[in-house]
């Protein structure tokens, strides 16, 4: 029957977004903390500062643009990554700083 | 009873999944974008301010020069890429060469505000150095360039500077038989070509490095090697001052770009990250070693003295949305400030002479 399947699709929608916590990516001493990463689409990745400056990450990945503008050391940002594809990072600051996030179905 | 086919439970699917997503308060973002989440604030534990000893561990000098894989160090394309470096025979006017406006005499620039170029055109933006370049992540004041291959091509064939269309450039040196043996050398089995002539120029351009200052060996535990005013400096480099927040490890830079808030309209990096706020005004971190022989400062060449410069810190420069976050007053005394200059001066060495080579004839 049709009603019960989609009130399955929508519990195992929450459920599994409240228990998965995101991989973080922290950037400490001017460098990510991973290379890079896989997610799912529609995954989440947080960007956390943990380092003692500011930073600006930033991708402009077909697909998946996005741009945090300046992000003060302390502060946490939830990227959530919509098409598959290899998406390349940047801190558009700090040139040395790259990551490659690979988006799978 | 309604069953759906395979493909109508995919769709089913997918709607209901998009409906879930937008229910649970995902921010709305076009298509063709990812979407960003709101921004936490966090106490992150800041480390405690690091030992005297932990910081200057930081810019202990590194052991050796790194060459890329794909262009090793041999001692023959030294001896080319130097004549190349200060044969001005690579302009069309044969007056210029890159030891024109990167001169051993100026700390490996030119001592000028901006740099000057084909017909003494007056250029855009100081002429930076190449000192440490082996040591670069990232070339030209505003980025555009990835390696010291790609940018020694550069100048050569810019319109301003030594406008010298590479084709011709390759035909006159074809010309000067004593460079056929010199290529050879360094290239076996590759014919004279752009390719070869940046690597040869590229592999000079690593071997000129900052020598040792006596702030070295004040890292190395000599405490004899530089006066208290400029340790009191180094402290406030690393704290109060803020600078090694860019100005970091061995060779003081961490190759960031920045806007610092001087009054000049150049967007520099934003011209290639169109809709990067802090990418307007934005330039490159240069390196600080041998500062003293690199006045005057800043990419336009603005600021004459170091004190100027520490003064222009101090302000905190023009407020304006691309300036980066680090900069504002900064409230220093003037022993502060004279301490700081102490401090930098010790970065200069004895810098030996550079012999011009003998050019091919």
């Amino acid at each position: 029957m049709r009603l019960p399947s989609l009130t399955i699709v929508v519990f195992m929608g929450l459920s599994v977004g409240a228990l998965a916590a995101n991989l973080t990516i922290s950037q400490q001493g001017r460098a990510f903390s991973s290379e890079s990463v896989t997610v799912k689409k529609g995954g989440t990745l947080t960007f956390l500062n943990d380092d003692s400056v500011p930073h600006n990450i930033m991708s402009t990945s077909a697909g998946n643009e996005f741009n945090l503008g300046s992000q003060p050391p302390g502060s946490s940002t939830d990227v959530t990554f919509k098409e598959p594809g290899e998406v390349m990072v940047i801190c558009a600051i700090h040139p040395r700083m790259k990551m490659m996030v690979k988006v799978t179905e | 009873m309604f069953r759906p086919s395979p493909g109508q439970s995919a769709l089913l699917g997918t709607t209901v999944a998009t409906a879930a997503l937008a229910l649970f308060g995902f921010a709305g973002a076009s298509l063709g974008s990812a979407i960003v989440g709101e921004t936490r604030y966090l106490g992150v534990d800041q480390k405690a301010a690091a030992s005297l000893d932990a910081m200057k561990a930081q810019y202990r000098r590194p052991m050796s020069i790194p060459f890329p894989k794909d262009n090793p160090y041999t001692p023959e394309k030294l001896t080319l890429g130097k004549k190349l470096y200060f044969d001005t025979r690579i302009s069309v006017s044969s007056a210029q060469s890159c030891a024109s406006c990167h001169s051993p005499a100026f700390g490996w620039a030119d001592g000028l505000p901006v740099g000057v170029g084909n017909g003494m055109a007056q250029l855009g933006r100081h002429s930076p150095t190449i000192i440490n370049a082996a040591w670069g992540a990232i070339f030209m004041w505003d980025g555009r360039l990835a390696n010291l291959e790609e940018q020694a091509l550069g100048p050569i064939q810019s319109p301003g500077e030594m406008n010298m269309p590479i084709d011709q450039l390759m035909e006159r040196l074809n010309t000067i038989p004593e460079y056929k043996p010199l290529f050879a050398a360094a290239f076996p089995g590759e014919p004279m070509s752009p390719k070869t002539l940046a690597k040869a120029i590229a592999t000079y351009e690593r071997t000129v490095v900052s020598q040792r200052a006596p702030f070295d060996n004040w890292i190395d535990g000599n405490e004899k090697a530089i006066s208290e005013e400029a340790k009191r400096g180094f402290a406030l480099f690393n704290t109060k001052a803020q600078c090694s927040s860019c100005h970091e490890g061995w060779n003081l830079t961490n190759d960031g770009f920045q806007d610092i808030g001087l009054p000049s309209e150049d967007v520099g990096r934003g011209k290639y990250a169109p809709g990067v706020v802090k990418m307007e005004h934005a330039f490159k971190t240069p390196g600080l070693r041998e500062i003293t022989h690199r006045a005057p400062y800043m990419h336009d060449g603005s600021l004459k003295t170091l004190e100027q410069v520490v003064e222009h810190y101090d302000q905190g420069g023009v407020n304006r949305p691309s300036r980066s976050d680090l900069m504002k007053p900064l409230g220093l005394t003037s022993q502060e400030k004279s301490d700081l200059v102490a401090f930098l001066k010790t970065l200069t060495s004895d810098l030996s002479p550079t012999a011009v080579p003998v050019m091919p004839r």
